[in-house]
């Protein structure tokens, strides 16, 4: 109750200075500024197809740990495709939902937007971090028929975490990739849906208000955002700090505004660990906020050269702080990695709950890495040593690793790697993170021993002798 | 850089308890060298204050031209250090190179306690660190390049505290890589086999042992205070009187006492000699006593020495060559 209440006061004190300039502080409303526009909206901001599709995504991870061990396989992957491929009928809401007092408005995805899935909206070039040189969406349609076919989303020979694969790899695949790729690269150009036309026939909003809110909601951070601490953001997507995330005290947490979806969860999730020296979630969102105000300020005319470069810096920075949280990703998971591997030691025999928590991690590690390669720039050299060092598989307990698919499209393990030799591939690779992306963070830096020994060493740079 | 920060990056090691000069460590060696003087020399307090602030020591030109290097190398190593290669970068490729080994893994032996582990590294740090340093120090003394170099530390004949920093700039870098090298050594090892449990006990931020090696008069071995031990203790510990020892210019004393804390690494190697009662020591270099007080020799000779040296080799080499084709011929 305290904290509604210092939650409620601050944004009363905070509104007239937020307003100071002229220019909302929160993603929305903004006003219609659609030159000739004659119908009764009053707010043009819109991105609902984007939460649709986080909410899509989030359901679809919680159904990929589903799995029977395989009688329930073919219904299960029905169920999952409605999500990923999309359906006919309304789909409920399987996550974020009500937990306890985190009351949420919405159960059904209609109710946030209709008709909308993952599939269409899916980096769909070559995927080379996985098996099979296959495209992004081929490679998300062979996780979900695997997941379907696991025992709760695992599958021990292969190590395999299969939501955490899935979920991971589609933050990048259709958020950072639509965002980046799509709506911040193209759709920001002046003959692309310009500002002095509705963004489609009969919309309310103007062609480069909606790309911009587009590209905003797959960040999927809540409206009120820069109203957050980065331990807010992460209490809202974790279902725990209900106060923080009701901004309009309406009593239940709004999806389309109020929610915190991953890649800004992720965002602030870094900059509350680790070294706490960066800001991605509020650099990112302050950006958005600017673009939309910048937008806002055109009155509905064609941007000039010099606001739509002020919009190409601002997605500049948007992309650049987004590249790095993956990156960071990357980073954290290979130390959790590796830290698994001493557990796994560890546990000796009794090693069932350590391994599914190294699958777990090395999960989430493969997936972040391929969200990492499905953006605007081909990583190049980066990428081809990024996945060597990750190799197609976590090595298993008996160090045989997933090599490839069979002629009949099972899973080939022809090859073993010592844990020592794996360990040292993910010091390359936290090493790489810091080289190529400069992440800063860096939560569960395996060489952060070193360095704090090597600094209260303290160096012998003075020239003393006896 | 600003003055302020000029002024405090020279003269801040007298407040950085990790340097021998700390403030803090040279009143106590005060203080010990004052009860060593009345209780076991029988002076009295008066003739002691005289003895040790004796101005013929304190500012003899030998001590003099300390000071002026103390401040000039202050400065050179400001430019030179962030060029030298670290402990981090050494201890990084180490610890890398490691894993390539199958011997133990990765924290084999992080479930030993804390308290063992972080006694463990403590002890080790310092005694791989006083052994490089011994090592080093030998090595200067036999090789005829090093000792060209390392004769510039010798040169001084007053002692006083500031003496451990008339160095060669060239001698400081090999100092410092060996530091690196020493250091990079050990975290890397220790944090490969036993985790992130690794730490060292410490005071006021220095290894503990270290600390007690200042705070018991480390800075005595560059003084006219010739305090002495036990000759049992003398055996694993160096006395101020052994290192002073180490610098006179009798011939007898010439390449002993190499250690720095500890002198098992002499008496192992050969090279240990115990203090000597009421002996009275002339310090210096026979031969060099005009670069005792004169700052660009002792910047300048080094190289003229090495120079002379590789001349005289080549020369040799030449020599050597003539005489094979003469012979042929």
């Amino acid at each position: 109750m305290l904290k509604l209440m210092t939650i409620v006061a601050s944004l009363a004190m905070a509104a007239p200075a937020a307003m100071a300039d002229g220019h909302a502080q929160t993603y929305g409303p903004f006003p219609i500024t659609l030159q000739g526009y004659e119908g009764d909206k009053t707010d043009s901001t819109g991105y609902t197809g984007q939460i649709a599709r986080h909410v899509l995504h989030d359901s679809l991870k919680k159904l990929a740990g589903q799995g029977d061990g395989g009688s329930n396989a073919e219904e299960l992957e029905a169920q999952m495709l409605a999500y990923f491929s999309g359906s006919d009928e309304d789909l409920p809401i399987i996550a974020p939902a009500t937990k306890g007092d985190f009351v949420v408005a919405q159960t059904m995805v209609g109710e946030i937007s209709g008709g909308k899935n993952i599939e269409g909206k899916f980096y769909n070039g070559l995927m080379p971090a996985w098996p099979g040189a296959m495209s992004g969406v081929d490679v998300a349609l062979n996780m979900i028929s695997n997941a379907a076919a696991s025992n709760a989303g695992f599958s021990p020979e292969t190590g395999y975490d299969w939501g955490q694969l899935i979920s991971k790899f589609t933050m990048g695949a259709m958020a950072y990739n639509q965002a980046v790729d799509n709506y911040l690269d193209e759709k920001l150009g002046a003959d692309n849906k310009p500002n002095n036309a509705p963004y489609s026939d009969g919309a309310h909003y103007t062609g480069k208000e909606h790309s911009w809110d587009e590209a905003f909601g797959y960040f999927g951070a809540a409206a009120h955002t820069l109203a957050l601490s980065a331990d807010d953001a992460y209490a809202i997507n974790k279902l725990s700090d209900f106060a923080v995330a009701d901004a309009n005290g309406d009593g239940a947490v709004d999806l389309r505004t109020e929610m915190v979806f991953g890649p800004a969860y992720y965002a602030a999730s870094f900059d509350r660990a680790g070294t706490q020296s960066t800001d991605y979630l509020q650099t990112i969102m302050q950006a958005y906020i600017d673009g939309r105000n910048v937008i806002t300020d055109a009155n509905g005319e064609a941007l000039t050269d010099d606001q739509r470069a002020q919009l190409v810096s601002l997605a500049s920075t948007i992309e650049d702080n987004w590249e790095q949280v993956l990156a960071e990703a990357v980073f954290k998971y290979a130390g959790s990695v590796y830290k698994d591997i001493n557990a796994l030691a560890e546990a000796g025999d009794d090693n069932a709950e350590a391994y599914r928590t190294y699958a777990k991690h090395w999960g989430e590690l493969k997936g972040f890495s391929m969200a990492l390669q499905s953006g605007r720039n081909n990583l190049g050299e980066t990428a081809v040593t990024m996945n060597d060092l990750i190799l197609f598989g976590p090595p298993t307990l008996d160090n045989s690793y997933v090599t490839g698919f069979d002629s009949d499209g099972n899973f080939e393990m022809d090859r073993r790697i010592t844990w020592n030799d794996y360990q040292l591939q993910l010091l390359q690779l936290q090493q790489l993170m810091v080289d190529k992306f400069g992440v800063q963070s860096r939560v569960n830096d395996q060489l952060a021993d070193l360095e704090g020994l090597a600094e209260s060493l303290g160096s012998a740079s003075t020239a003393e002798t006896d | 850089m600003e003055l302020t920060e000029y002024i405090s990056s020279v003269f801040g090691d007298f407040i950085n308890p990790k340097k021998r000069i700390f403030l803090g460590y040279l009143l106590l060696s005060l203080l010990i060298a004052l009860l060593w003087l009345v209780t076991v020399k029988r002076t009295n307090l008066t003739n002691a204050l005289a003895r040790i602030f004796d101005r013929k020591i304190l500012f003899s030109s030998s001590s003099k031209a300390d000071y002026k290097l103390f401040v000039f190398n202050q400065l050179i190593t400001l430019l030179i250090s962030p060029m030298l290669i670290t402990q981090l970068t050494i201890g990084t490729a180490i610890y890398f190179f490691l894993h390539k080994q199958s011997l133990i893994a990765p924290s084999e032996f992080s479930s030993l306690s804390t308290s063992m582990i972080i006694g463990l590294f403590s002890v080790s740090m310092f005694v791989i660190d006083d052994f490089t340093k011994y090592l080093v120090h030998r090595w200067m003394h036999h090789w005829p390049v090093l000792w060209a170099i390392h004769k510039v530390h010798h040169s001084a004949e007053t002692l006083t505290p500031i003496t451990v920093y008339r160095v060669h700039p060239l001698e400081g870098v090999l100092y410092a890589l060996r530091s690196a090298v020493a250091q990079g050594v050990a975290i890397s090892i220790f944090v490969f086999a036993f985790g992130n449990a690794v730490d060292l006990y410490t005071i006021l931020g220095v290894n503990v042992l270290v600390f007690v090696f200042h705070v018991t008069g480390s800075n005595l071995r560059h003084s006219h205070i010739e305090i002495r031990y036990w000759p049992w203790l003398e055996r694993f510990l160096i006395s101020p009187a052994q290192h002073q020892l180490h610098h006179s210019i009798a011939e007898k004393h010439y390449d002993k006492n190499f250690g720095a804390a500890l002198a098992i690494w002499d008496w192992m190697f050969g090279s240990l000699h115990l203090s000597e009662k009421d002996e009275q020591l002339s310090f210096g270099v026979i031969g060099e006593e005009d670069a005792a007080s004169s700052i660009g020799a002792l910047y300048w000779r080094p190289f003229r020495d090495i120079w002379r040296l590789f001349s005289r080799r080549a020369q040799q080499a030449k020599d050597l060559v003539g005489r094979a084709v003469g012979a042929k011929l």
